[in-house]
């Protein structure tokens, strides 16, 4: 089955939630796709429920923690801290990242 | 960590769904209220939050997937629909897990007997290092001059001891009551490796010469005979009359070195003289009665070990020659030589006797559970048909294959796990049953039935194989099934239904096949039954009832001791009821025997076996008594006492064999005597052949000498009265008798016929459960048959309809459908008799009268087989008959 674009965001979701977390702190699961499509400039429309099993599936890694809180309208809501592992693994990915795209690039480059 | 976080979740799998729900709702709320603050209508906005955020449901799953363990959670929802489908249907339900639990209940059962005689090592400890020593031939016994020998000389074992088994009688007079005790040398308990219960066990400082009378419980023995009182120590019990202290009872669940045979009261192996005064056989060179054995230290390697026994052996024998040898018999005592077997087992009368017949009866049962899981997968198939539909939407529906299949096997191994557990419960009681059949009468058998781990990992083994045996072929062939096929409205392919009963009539066959090899087994084992109990055993014992009277601790002559037990005899004969008595020695069948080496003129035995007599010393009116013919010459009379005549009666196999001739009244014999001979005998009557240790042997020559003329008479002697209105019946009558002429005789009492019934247990055993089971294999193929032919005609009934418009009539139709049984009856036999052939063979060993291919018994069982199931495919053939061609072809 050929990639979607859908799908190649699906293998950069971790490292754009990793990365959110790190920057705004303990953020909830739509806060954080906001923030994620306000920084992108809307450049990035991902199926906004794919984040759920993505973000659990960090939980059970123990990337991220979460908790249930109460929001200012005051809803519940299930809130998610990065955890010193999950900091590692951001670095990790951030490096993975940084190898593909220069990669990539240099082989479109190639002309 | 997350492993038990993931399995907690599914525990509380509502409270966890619901969790989810919630902080997915909560995002598309968020979204909504964000979009209608960008002016959408609410309506507007809750749909467009939705579909932005995708497959809510399908988000939903994945997120829980990724916080559970699958493969569980899969397994969980499988079991609960696999439960909902059975429940669904009980009838199939019940009948699939009956037919399992006995299957897989009698295979545990026998797995349990097994277990218990021949495969669990003693309760000691570390039973791989206990060897047992023997001698040449195989020889187990030893004498106590030859032990003593090797208790002080052995260097090599880390342990050493011997015992020896022997009944008490626990009261002085009356009717005995018998307690299973075993003489040990001192450093038996240690050698083991057991501990007290309580007080203390035997030790080295209580095997000595002279030493005290002191005995040890065993803890069975302890918990139901003195209620497992703390204050035994210190009791005394009667052991023979005998006072003994008790001065501790053994650890718990150890009851002496022989598998089925529960000792109860262990006492020093010093104390035999207390029991046998002037004829103990602790000097005795010549009285072989102590079984030895040691532990061998892990270092010593099997050379060594044996080196070791040969110099032990050499010194040993050399040292206790007995006295009164012939020259080349003391050469052949000195050649003697020590090895070790290894005895993790223990030893066991039990097991020499009964492991062929139990192994066999594994086998039986084995092939009963194979049939029982052919019918099932039969009926399995037959439904999976019935559940097409349901498959194929399924498959439609995006269902992986593998998990279909998955979902039906664990429906089969649902029923199987079932019918196991319902198994443990039928073979838990079943074994107990089993056991108290093999019992002879008084002498229960103990067998540790416990459910110990080895027989619950069978069980496990046993249900799940069955579950995937039957379950596999159906639940494959569902998972196979194109589902624009089954989803048409009439599916009724025929290309579909040939290929399914093929499944089914290949079990069909492969089903009567092995039941035909059963019946044919438990016909030749109940032939073998029948031959041996009307085999004419030269004696009646109906109505006869045996008495053993013993009075021990008499110090009268002999005289005066036959002269007490000619008293109760006469009393016995003057008795109400009785129509003959009589005294004997020994009793046929009654695990006993005597013989002697034959000397007579004109008479060269051809080998050592060939010289030998069997003897018995009996009073007048034996043969009356026992319903054994006299032929020739006279019974005994008064006149023959000592002083007078020796004489003698012999039977036909004796007259043959050591004179040739049929009437040998007034020849006369002597036989070996130590280094010399005895006195002559004269022969002055011939008798008919009977048997004398089992059934099956071939008559032994057996001479009978009056007891009248006895030199030395044993405290214990049997009394036969032959009472018309029933032995057993009789008991109470004859006790008042014999203790109205002397309260102190000790008796027990058995009907002759009780004892020829106990000498053929095993042949019995088998007799009855393998009928037992080729009834069941009978019914289970028979069943097994008209489920697949009355499903063929049921899918073929278009077939039919089409066949008779064209002009079949109704017998045509009958006959075709009755010609499709027979293929599979004349298929089926062709494979059972090669299979019995094959099989019947390793029972040979077990028929009497009857050759493994005795073709009266395979006939007969190939007519009984076809017979019921030719009458199994009647009602499908009838309802095929009657199929109406209009309304078949109507329901295209």
């Amino acid at each position: 089955m050929a990639k979607t674009k859908n799908d190649i965001l699906q293998g950069t979701l971790g490292l754009l939630v990793l990365k959110t977390l790190a920057t705004r702190g303990t953020l909830h699961g739509y806060a954080i796709t906001s923030h994620i499509q306000q920084v992108s400039a809307d450049m990035l429309r991902v199926e906004e429920g794919s984040l759920y099993p993505a973000l659990h599936r960090m939980e059970q890694e123990a990337w991220v923690r979460a908790e249930w809180g109460t929001t200012e309208k005051n809803r519940q809501a299930r809130f998610y801290t990065l955890t010193a592992l999950g900091k590692k693994q951001l670095a990790t990915e951030e490096e993975s990242w940084a190898r593909l795209t220069e990669g990539v690039r240099r082989v479109l480059r190639y002309a | 960590m997350s492993w038990t976080r993931r399995f907690a979740n599914l525990l509380r799998s509502n409270r966890h769904a619901r969790d989810i729900e919630r902080e997915l709702a909560f995002h598309v709320s968020e979204r909504a209220d964000d979009l209608v603050a960008a002016g959408m209508s609410r309506e507007m906005a809750e749909l467009e939050a939705r579909r932005r955020f995708g497959n809510f449901g399908a988000q939903k799953e994945q997120t829980r997937d990724a916080d559970i363990l699958t493969w569980l959670d899969s397994m969980i929802d499988d079991t609960r629909y696999a439960i909902r489908m059975l429940r669904n249907s009980p009838a199939f339900t019940l009948v699939v897990i009956f037919s399992l639990a006995l299957g897989i209940g009698a295979n545990t059962a026998i797995f349990t007997l097994i277990n218990a005689v021949m495969l669990r090592s003693l309760p000691v400890a570390h039973p791989e290092e206990l060897v047992q020593l023997t001698m040449p031939g195989g020889q187990q016994s030893f004498t106590n001059p030859v032990w003593e020998q090797i208790r002080d000389n052995q260097k090599i074992f880390n342990g050493a001891f011997a015992y020896s088994s022997i009944r008490f009688n626990l009261v002085t007079s009356g009717e005995v009551r018998y307690a299973l005790g075993n003489f040990v040398s001192g450093d038996y308990f240690r050698t083991l490796g057991l501990q007290p219960t309580v007080g203390r066990l035997l030790s080295v400082a209580d095997d000595k010469r002279g030493c005290p009378s002191i005995a040890v419980l065993s803890n069975a023995y302890w918990r139901s005979a003195y209620g497992a009182a703390p204050d035994v120590l210190g009791k005394t019990i009667l052991l023979n009359a005998h006072p003994f202290e008790i001065v501790g009872v053994a650890q718990a669940g150890f009851a002496g070195l022989e598998v089925g045979r529960g000792t109860q009261v262990f006492v020093p192996l010093c104390t035999e003289p207390v029991f046998r005064g002037a004829i103990s056989f602790l000097d005795h060179r010549s009285a072989w009665w102590l079984s030895l054995m040691a532990r061998r230290s892990p270092e010593v390697t099997a050379t060594q070990l044996q080196n070791a026994l040969n110099a032990l052996a050499g010194q040993a024998f050399a040292a206790t020659v007995p006295p009164n040898l012939r020259q080349d018999q003391e050469r052949n005592y000195l050649k003697n030589t020590l090895a070790a077997e290894p005895a993790a087992h223990g030893v066991s009368d039990l097991r020499r006797k009964y492991r062929s017949a139990l192994v066999a009866l594994m086998v039986i049962v084995g092939l009963v559970l194979l049939i029982a899981c052919a019918n099932v997968a039969n009926l399995l198939l037959a439904r999976a048909a019935v559940r097409r539909r349901e498959m194929a939407i399924r498959v439609a529906l995006g269902a992986a294959r593998g998990r279909v299949i998955r979902q039906l096997l664990t429906e089969s191994v649902l029923l199987s796990t079932v019918g196991a557990l319902l198994g443990l419960a039928v073979a838990r009681w079943s074994s107990s049953l089993l056991v108290a059949f093999l019992s002879p009468v008084g002498r229960p058998i103990f067998l540790d039935l416990r459910l110990d781990s080895t027989v619950l990992w069978f069980s496990v083994c046993i249900a799940v194989l069955t579950g995937l045996a039957f379950g596999v072929a159906p639940a494959w062939r569902s998972a196979r099934v194109a589902p624009n096929v089954a989803l048409k409205a009439n599916a009724r392919g025929i290309v579909e239904g040939q290929g399914r009963l093929t499944a089914g009539k290949t079990l069909v066959v492969a089903q009567l096949a092995i039941s035909l090899t059963l019946i044919i087994g438990a016909g030749l084992l109940l032939g073998t039954l029948r031959r041996i109990t009307t085999v004419d055993a030269g004696f009646d014992p109906a109505d006869v009832l045996l008495v053993s009277l013993d009075k021990p601790r008499s110090a009268k002559s002999t005289a005066q001791q036959l002269a007490e037990k000619s008293a109760v005899l006469e009393r016995m004969r003057t008795m109400p009821g009785v129509t003959s008595a009589s005294l004997s020695q020994l009793t046929p069948l009654g695990n006993s025997s005597w013989n002697e080496e034959m000397l007579i003129d004109g008479f060269t035995p051809k080998s050592e076996e060939d010289g030998l007599a069997y003897f018995n010393e009996v009073s007048g009116d034996y043969f009356r008594t026992m319903g054994t013919q006299l032929i020739a010459g006279r019974d005994f009379e008064a006149n023959d006492r000592v002083g007078t005549l020796a004489v003698a009666i012999v039977n036909e196999t004796a007259a043959r064999r050591f004179y040739g001739a049929q009437n040998v009244v007034g020849k006369t014999f002597r036989y070996r005597a130590g280094k010399g001979t005895s006195n002559p005998f004269q022969i002055v009557g011939v008798v008919k052949d009977a048997k004398y240790q089992s059934l099956r042997e071939k008559t032994l020559p057996t001479i009978f000498v009056p007891l009248t003329q006895s030199a030395e008479l044993g405290s214990d002697i049997y009394l036969e009265a032959r009472i018309p209105s029933g032995a057993a019946a009789a008991i109470p009558s004859v006790r008042a008798v014999i203790e109205s002429v002397d309260p102190k005789f000790q008796t027990s009492y058995i009907p002759f016929a009780t004892q020829v019934a106990n000498s053929l247990t095993a042949e019995r055993l088998l007799a009855s459960l393998s009928a037992f089971f080729g009834a069941l294999a009978l019914l289970l193929a028979t069943m097994g048959l008209y489920g697949v032919m009355a499903y063929s005609v049921a899918r073929r009934r278009n077939e039919i309809g089409i066949r008779m418009a064209l002009g079949a009539g109704q017998r045509r139709v009958a006959r075709m459908v009755v010609g499709e049984v027979t293929t599979l009856i004349v298929v089926g036999f062709a494979f059972g008799v090669a299979l019995s052939l094959v099989s019947t063979r390793l029972i040979s060993t077990f028929l009497f009268g009857l050759k493994p291919t005795d073709v009266p018994t395979f006939a007969g069982s190939m007519a009984l087989l076809a017979s019921v199931a030719l009458l199994a495919a009647y009602v499908p053939a009838r309802r095929a008959a009657r199929v109406d061609p209009m309304e078949a072809l109507r329901e295209e």
